[in-house]
């Protein structure tokens, strides 16, 4: 199978300092920003490669940047060392509601939203039902009502119909298994093995060793923004585990 | 650039989301649009006609016409202006999901006021009719360069937006110093006044504000003055220079902005 990503010496970096915004102000009286310029690095020497079809569970303690890697490889951060070469669309099970506005109809938030992912209207016009179906029977209800009027699970519940019915072939996850009842995250499962089973991409980040076990194959240990460990599944929690034994847990290096 | 053009799609879904947005909130949405830029121009014709007693000396005749045409350009350029500005901000759970070309969160906002401005022309040309048909304006040839000037403020709000967006996530009171530069703009602009009423000590000052050609352009057709093509010029050139700059900007600052929205 063809590699579908591939990171080579990602690195990326951040500024400690609490108030790191400057001012025009103080740019104009002090001729230079009053923050002081500390920073870390939350990814370090970054590299490995995923072929399609590869279920990959990220593993890691709080602040360890899985969350951050995600976001590299979704393209909306940028690395400031190394590169990331994604081969084909990526779908982000990431910021679910992002592109949701509360004050329009859960109908027209439903076609923006497949639309801004790149689905053509005739596509959005076949899955629409689907989709609906799919967030359940009171998203359905409230189809002609402003999406603020929704309860939080029911947003989250709409904007994972959204992006799970699209067609890119590698899938990121973060933490969105969390939300929503039981009922909901059983649905969630099905749907995630169904894209498996399509020979799609997965990429998931989970503290849940049940889901890491279902859905990964290969484990990706990340401690303090360095990869520790790229192996099978059940070896990778091992030794997470085992260093969580010795160490205690790590500090946590990001708010 | 191309990135963004092969996103059209995408870009006029946003469009037609800012308006549906705009106009959700009150059916007066579009009357709204009209109705500010009309009651500037009666405030300012009134004001300038009958107080200061110069409105025909400082701008060409009919005067509220040429406050009208304007204060509808300029409705456009502080309205983008604005938006731009606060655009990365504003929408930042989208741009975090989406990898989109991030020009785009820019763009959309130049577009959406575009069409807003297109939506309110009607109301100018209905003026137009009616200074016609009492006789006190001709239209002339020069009336092509209308959308000239419209492609002109285009890429010129583009420039501008690419510029400030990413400085106004670094730095919080850029807003703050947007408005005050605005507010300060429109009283150095040609909207209430034309440029051949400055004086010469001042003329060289106000030489290099885009909005003087672009205003030119936009007034040609409608009044006896034709364009002046020196302030065109300038005009061109300043905005093409905002344009590079801006994309430059945006460019180099794209990879620290994401980290802090």
């Amino acid at each position: 199978m063809s590699v579908v990503i591939s990171a080579q010496d990602v690195g990326i970096e951040f500024y400690i300092s609490r108030r790191r915004k400057m001012q025009v102000r103080d740019l104009l009286f002090h001729g230079a920003p009053t923050t002081t310029s500390d920073t870390f690095w939350a990814l370090r020497d970054i590299s490995f490669d995923i072929r399609a079809g590869e279920a990959v569970g990220l593993v890691g303690g709080n602040g360890s940047g899985k969350s951050t890697l995600l976001k590299v490889i979704a393209g909306v951060l940028l690395p400031d060392r190394g590169s990331v070469a994604v081969t084909g669309g990526v779908a982000p099970l990431i910021e679910l509601t992002g592109g949701f506005r509360g004050e329009l109809t859960c109908r027209d938030n439903l076609h923006i939203q497949a639309a801004l992912h790149g689905l053509s209207k005739d596509q959005i016009g076949e899955r629409f039902e689907s989709m609906v179906d799919f967030a359940g029977p009171q998203v359905r209800e409230a189809l002609d009502r402003p999406y603020r009027h929704l309860s939080s699970g029911m947003q989250v519940r709409l904007g994972f119909a959204v992006i799970s019915s699209l067609d890119e072939p590698i899938f990121l996850v973060d933490e969105v298994l969390a939300v929503g009842d039981k009922a909901f995250r059983e649905k969630c499962y099905k749907r995630m093995e169904n894209l498996l089973s399509e020979g799609r991409t997965l990429f998931l980040v989970s503290h849940s060793e049940r889901d890491l076990k279902r859905f990964g194959t290969r484990g990706l240990y990340l401690r303090r923004g360095e990869l520790a460990m790229d192996g099978p599944m059940d070896e990778v929690l091992a030794q997470y585990n085992d260093d969580l034994g010795t160490t205690k847990a790590d500090p946590p290096t990001k708010g | 650039m191309a990135a963004v053009t092969r996103r059209r799609s995408i870009l006029w879904t946003l469009v037609q989301r800012d308006l549906r947005v705009r106009y959700s909130r009150s059916l007066l949405g579009y009357v709204w649009t009209v109705l500010d830029p009309l009651l500037m121009a009666s405030v300012y014709f009134v004001v300038f006609t009958f107080i200061f007693k110069a409105g025909g000396r400082v701008a060409d005749r009919p005067y509220f016409l040429y406050l009208l045409s304007g204060l509808l350009a300029w409705q456009w350029f502080t309205g983008s202006v604005n938006d731009t500005t606060k655009s990365l901000i504003q929408e930042a759970r989208l741009v975090r999901s989406t990898s989109l070309p991030r020009e785009i969160w820019v763009i959309r906002c130049v577009v959406a006021k575009g069409v807003e401005f297109v939506l309110s022309l009607p109301v100018l040309v209905g003026f137009v009719l009616y200074y016609l048909v009492v006789g006190r304006v001709e239209l002339d040839w020069e009336l092509v360069f209308f959308p000239l000037a419209m492609a002109l403020q285009f890429v010129l709000l583009v420039g501008l937006g690419l510029l400030l967006a990413p400085l106004t996530v670094l730095a919080t009171d850029m807003q703050r110093v947007v408005r005050i530069v605005l507010r300060f703009m429109f009283y150095l602009s040609p909207v209430l006044y034309g440029t051949h009423a400055v004086p010469d000590f001042l003329r060289v000052v106000l030489a290099f504000n885009p909005l003087n050609g672009i205003l030119s352009l936009y007034r040609g057709g409608l009044f006896a003055r034709g364009v002046s093509w020196l302030d065109v010029g300038v005009s061109a050139g300043v905005t093409l220079v905002l344009f590079v700059l801006g994309f430059w900007t945006f460019a180099r600052l794209e990879r620290t902005v994401l980290k802090e929205i």
